[in-house]
């Protein structure tokens, strides 16, 4: 699991956070590892108070090798 | 190389980029760089542009991307006779450590393959008709069949004639090496829609209809069906097709889907993106425009689903001669086990081995007076078991984080592993399916699963653990997928976990009422209840 990879993947990732809620995070990283790290960094960037991420799952990767690589997050409406 | 096609769609500016590499080199033309180039020249001589290319050759690379490659073997109608299989075995045997594995797609698969090593394969392989070509990229892949095709008492015609036809009418076929995406398709006259019709993008399954007085038994014709992470159920079309029209239709619908089918985005270029947006009707009229007309649908002579499982002996069509099923624990076995699997072919059997798509072989042509020292046979007793335990035999398993660049999580192993937990753990009666995958990709057809088990990599203060996503209710009796529950099941709770729904279900259930049909009974939210229930007390 902790094995360096040779290529870079674009990452999707899922945090539930303390209070319910629920984020899905995107980040382009070249380990497992460094995925979470992105990913943590990220949320800490969005939200305004450090926010207590209940669980934080790595659940799909894509090579970048080809534009135009992407996920699709679907979200309620608001 | 041979001479390059003009095709239709070559203008069309809006192509991905993978279309303009196919169009600049057609995916068959590698294998001759990998014969005469790559093999003798090593990994470093490959072009980049051509790395895609290998799958036409039925190679890719594995994980992680250091040198080696994974390669799938055609198994026609998933039949292969003693000879192929020592082959099969000596190649994994010398360049693939000692690893072959049952694909669900009735395919073999070896691990560990350099590119030097790739030119001699092809030419064993050859040597007794088998091939890898084609059996992975942008082309029509391993035709899957009914393994029991010619014996099977459950068959309304024998589909080995079929399935011969066809594989010779596709395999380096340059008409077709160049579709919008991979192309599967299954033909089999089995009841039991032994084939998984619904999830090939074309499917044959048994009909009859009478026709200016005569009754003719022949095929519906179904398009469309794929699982990865867009999963679809293939369309009946409104077609009666006769025995001597499957190789007309089939390549009818495959000329529709190389012209029409979708090249702007290979996310989107599936066949079942055409089938959705045109419909059956739609696709059906251009498909008579193609092959002439054709007649409107009989009887339908499929009667539910044996879930591609054969465990047993049991009496073929021809009386006094038996075949036997027997369980492969997630399709993994030696080099060793498969010498001995056709050692026990020759000298029990027809020296003909069957692969299933569910990750199993079988045996067939067994006289009666065989069939005892058969079943003392070590192998059975001790590996490839004719009545698994409930668990390891229903357990159907991708490739995982070991050999695979897009899983998440390791799964062959730990569905082997999970399997025989449950076994040790919950005595259940009914056979109960769970499939394991470690992405959305799905090669082990997770939504078919009665229990489908999805990776995912969870962050802890001890550090990144594997865990899963659960599915439940998926089947081909009555087809439909299975559907996601709130439940990411770190590993090291899974067995326990699994352990205690299954308890569950085995004291609320029917009698003999099978677990997707008990979900559809009770209801996802009872399941959920039932879930939050055992989560709750972990």
């Amino acid at each position: 699991m902790s094995e360096e990879q040779t290529e870079t993947y674009l990452y999707k990732l899922e945090a539930v956070l303390e209070e319910g809620r629920l984020l899905t995070v995107v980040v382009l990283a070249n380990s497992d590892e460094r995925a979470f790290s992105a990913a943590e960094n990220n949320i800490l960037r969005h939200t305004v108070a450090p926010p207590h991420i209940k669980e934080l799952s790595l659940v799909e990767k894509k090579p970048i090798g080809r534009q135009g690589v992407g996920y699709v997050i679907e979200t309620s409406h608001f | 190389m041979a001479e390059r096609k003009q095709w239709k769609w070559a203008d069309d500016p809006s192509l991905n980029k993978m279309e303009l590499t196919k169009l600049e080199k057609d995916g068959l033309d590698v294998i001759e760089t990998i014969v005469n180039t790559y093999s003798k020249e090593g990994f470093q001589s490959i072009e980049s542009s051509d790395m895609d290319r290998f799958k036409w050759a039925g190679v890719y690379q594995q994980r992680p991307k250091d040198g080696h490659f994974m390669m799938r073997v055609r198994i026609p109608g998933g039949l292969l006779n003693s000879e192929q299989a020592r082959v099969l075995a000596k190649i994994a045997e010398d360049y693939g450590r000692d690893l072959v594995d049952v694909t669900t797609r009735q395919a073999v698969q070896f691990h560990w393959l350099t590119v030097e090593s790739l030119a001699d394969i092809f030419d064993r392989l050859a040597a007794v008709g088998l091939s890898s070509f084609e059996a992975c990229g942008d082309c029509p892949r391993t035709i899957m069949g009914n393994p029991l095709a010619g014996i099977d008492p459950h068959e309304v015609l024998d589909t080995r004639p079929l399935v011969a036809e066809l594989e010779k009418f596709f395999l380096l076929n340059r008409e077709f090496s160049n579709l919008p995406r991979k192309y599967k398709m299954s033909i089999s006259a089995n009841i039991h829609n032994a084939a998984h019709a619904q999830i090939n993008d074309l499917a044959f399954t048994p009909a009859k209809k009478t026709i200016a007085g005569e009754e003719v038994i022949g095929f519906h014709v179904w398009v469309g069906g794929g699982l990865s992470a867009k999963p679809y159920l293939a369309k009946k079309l409104d077609v009666f097709c006769r025995p001597e029209e499957v190789v007309k239709v089939a390549e009818g619908v495959t000329t529709l889907f190389r012209d029409y089918g979708y090249r702007q985005k290979r996310t989107h270029a599936r066949l079942k993106f055409l089938v959705a947006d045109w419909g059956a009707e739609k696709f059906k009229e251009e498909l008579v425009k193609l092959v002439g007309e054709l007649e409107p649908q009989g009887e339908d002579l499929l009667q539910g689903w044996n879930g591609g499982y054969f465990y047993g002996i049991h009496e073929q069509k021809q009386k006094g001669l038996y075949y036997a099923g027997l369980s492969v624990p997630v399709g993994r076995m030696d080099a060793s086990e498969l010498v001995e699997l056709a050692r026990l072919a020759d000298e029990y059997g027809d020296g003909t081995i069957g692969t299933c798509n569910t990750q199993n072989v079988l045996i067939r042509n067994i006289p009666k007076d065989k069939i005892a020292a058969f079943q003392a046979e070590p192998l059975i007793v001790n590996r490839f078991k004719l009545q698994p335990n409930t668990f390891v035999g229903y357990a159907v398993s991708c490739t995982g984080t070991e050999y695979c660049n897009l899983a998440i999580v390791e799964t062959k192993e730990r569905m082997r592993a999970l399997a025989l937990y449950l076994d040790e753990t919950v005595e259940l009666d009914t056979p109960l399916r769970i499939h394991m995958i470690g992405c959305p990709n799905s090669c082990g057809q997770r939504q078919i699963g009665d229990i489908g088990l999805q990776g995912a990599l969870v962050k802890t203060p001890s550090g990144m653990v594997e865990a899963f996503d659960i599915h439940v209710g998926g089947t081909l009796e009555e087809p439909q997928f299975n559907r996601k529950l709130n439940a990411r099941i770190t590993v090291d709770k899974l067995g326990p976990f699994l352990a205690q729904l299954i308890t569950l279900y085995k004291a609320d259930r029917l009698e003999g009422e099978p677990y997707w049909r008990y979900v559809e009974r009770v209801g996802l939210e009872r399941i959920q209840e039932q879930v939050d229930s055992i989560l709750q007390t972990a």
